[in-house]
């Protein structure tokens, strides 16, 4: 047998184990995500029916930052709440045969690659309307009842919310190595503007932006890309989707290079989300300074001999860009 | 600010990725122009190191540090961030030399991300 037949068999039994009645499932296409993640795009034959879908699969002793099994168990609580989200067909922490970590979820159709999303809602007029399916979608998000969530997601109690985070940016940019007095000044700003709290902690998905939505046809098809998903403030979500660095060269519409903000906060609103203007501006500068030390630590990958990839090396020079917003964020 | 990877060594990891990963996959005057880019790569690489950035006098006379170098200065300002030992008058006078070094550096890294 081949590795792509083990892998196919692979699926067939997590699918079959998940009580899919499949009898076939063929590979029709690849993309690698790096040397460790890849996925497959699968036609999967049960009885008369063929259902297009998507296989994620995680190399075995690949670095897993959530877990299948839980990255499958938010989809299903987002989607039951009417967020517009893949269906799970399957998902396993170590499946059969390979031993890799997967999940298979529905194709939906729709593009993922930023600039070409700009240009089809610049054509299709629908930036407006994109910006309030994100608000409504969000809203459904935080809507999830948080005591049936994964035990084992990241979790931070409401009255500390804030400053928990402080603490893990300032931890987190120790662990970076590299002195970073820009984004120490940002904790210090972040530390003495504490915002008001949320009403309640909510599920987060925490990377929601530009390059993590599908769009078909100007319109949001599905919210992808779960795997930094958590308990904490919602405003987190809406305020990272807003960053300037996800609008891609369109400053003027804060929400992915397409949309306003009044679009996304009347959107959310009405759905039921509970809006905080303190904690938008707080989020804002708190995911600057999450970013700037990400790209650092991107960076260091490179530069300590961890990988050769000249993409981690220009992550680099992308820093002074946080840094910059950042500093115009907190100017005094 | 000091950002890394700096010019030399993304020069380097220039050169190395043309010499290792996009020449073997080209021939003829092709590959002869990506071994000359390799070749102006690592040039400009020893050159780089000539140069001087920040505003390091200020930095100096702000932390009392008047012999420190530039790399000293920006781990000592990381360190007193980190134990929350910066005034505010301080940090007042951080700003403005943070912010004209970010934009010098964006204007080399990414000059249309400078706000007009």
């Amino acid at each position: 047998m081949t590795a792509l037949d083990d892998t196919r068999e692979s699926l067939m039994q997590l699918l079959l184990a998940s009580g899919v009645p499949v009898s076939r499932v063929e590979v029709m296409g690849s993309a690698t995500l790096g040397a460790q993640r890849s996925s497959l795009f699968i036609n999967v034959y049960a009885g008369p029916n063929i259902t297009e879908a998507v296989a994620q699969i995680l190399a075995p002793g690949a670095r897993v930052v959530m877990a299948p099994e839980d990255d499958a168990a938010l989809l299903r609580l987002a989607r039951a709440a009417g967020a517009p989200v893949a269906q799970v067909l399957a998902a396993g922490n170590t499946a059969p045969i390979t031993g890799a970590a997967a999940i298979i979820v529905s194709k939906i159709s729709g593009e993922s690659i930023p600039r070409k999303i700009l240009r089809d809602v610049n054509e299709s007029g629908t930036g407006d309307d994109l910006a309030a399916d994100l608000g409504m979608a969000l809203a459904k998000i935080h809507s999830v009842p948080v005591d049936e969530l994964p035990s084992n997601l990241a979790r931070v109690d409401n009255a500390h919310v804030h400053e928990a985070y402080c603490d893990s940016l300032a931890a987190s940019i120790d662990d970076v190595g590299v002195p970073h007095p820009i984004a120490r000044m940002g904790v210090h700003w972040l530390r003495q503007h504490l915002p008001s709290r949320p009403n309640a902690t909510t599920l987060v998905h925490g990377d929601l932006r530009n390059g993590n939505i599908l769009v078909d046809r100007g319109r949001l098809s599905a919210v992808i890309d779960w795997e930094l998903g958590h308990v904490g403030d919602p405003m987190e979500d809406l305020a990272w989707l807003c960053l300037r660095t996800w609008r891609f060269g369109n400053q003027d519409l804060e929400v992915g290079g397409f949309g306003s903000i009044d679009s996304l906060r009347s959107a959310y609103e009405s759905a039921g989300g509970t809006w905080r203007d303190d904690a938008f501006r707080w989020w804002t500068i708190a995911r600057t300074v999450w970013w700037a030390s990400g790209l650092t630590r991107q960076a260091t990958t490179f530069l300590d001999g961890n990988s050769d990839s000249i993409v981690l090396a220009a992550s680099g020079r992308r820093v002074v860009e946080q840094e910059y917003d950042l500093l115009r964020l907190i100017a005094p | 600010m000091i950002d890394r990877p700096d010019a030399a060594q993304l020069l380097e990891a220039m050169a190395e990725t043309l010499t290792d990963k996009v020449m073997p996959s080209l021939d003829g005057g092709a590959k002869h122009s990506a071994r000359v880019v390799a070749n102006l790569c690592m040039i400009l690489a020893r050159e780089w190191d000539e140069r001087e950035g920040m505003a390091v006098d200020e930095l100096r006379a702000l932390l009392d540090s008047p012999d420190a170098e530039h790399v000293d200065l920006i781990a000592d300002l990381d360190r007193r961030f980190a134990n929350d030992d910066v005034s505010s008058e301080l940090a007042a006078a951080l700003y403005p030399i943070m912010m004209a070094d970010a934009e010098r550096r964006l204007a080399i890294a990414k000059p249309e991300y400078l706000e007009p």
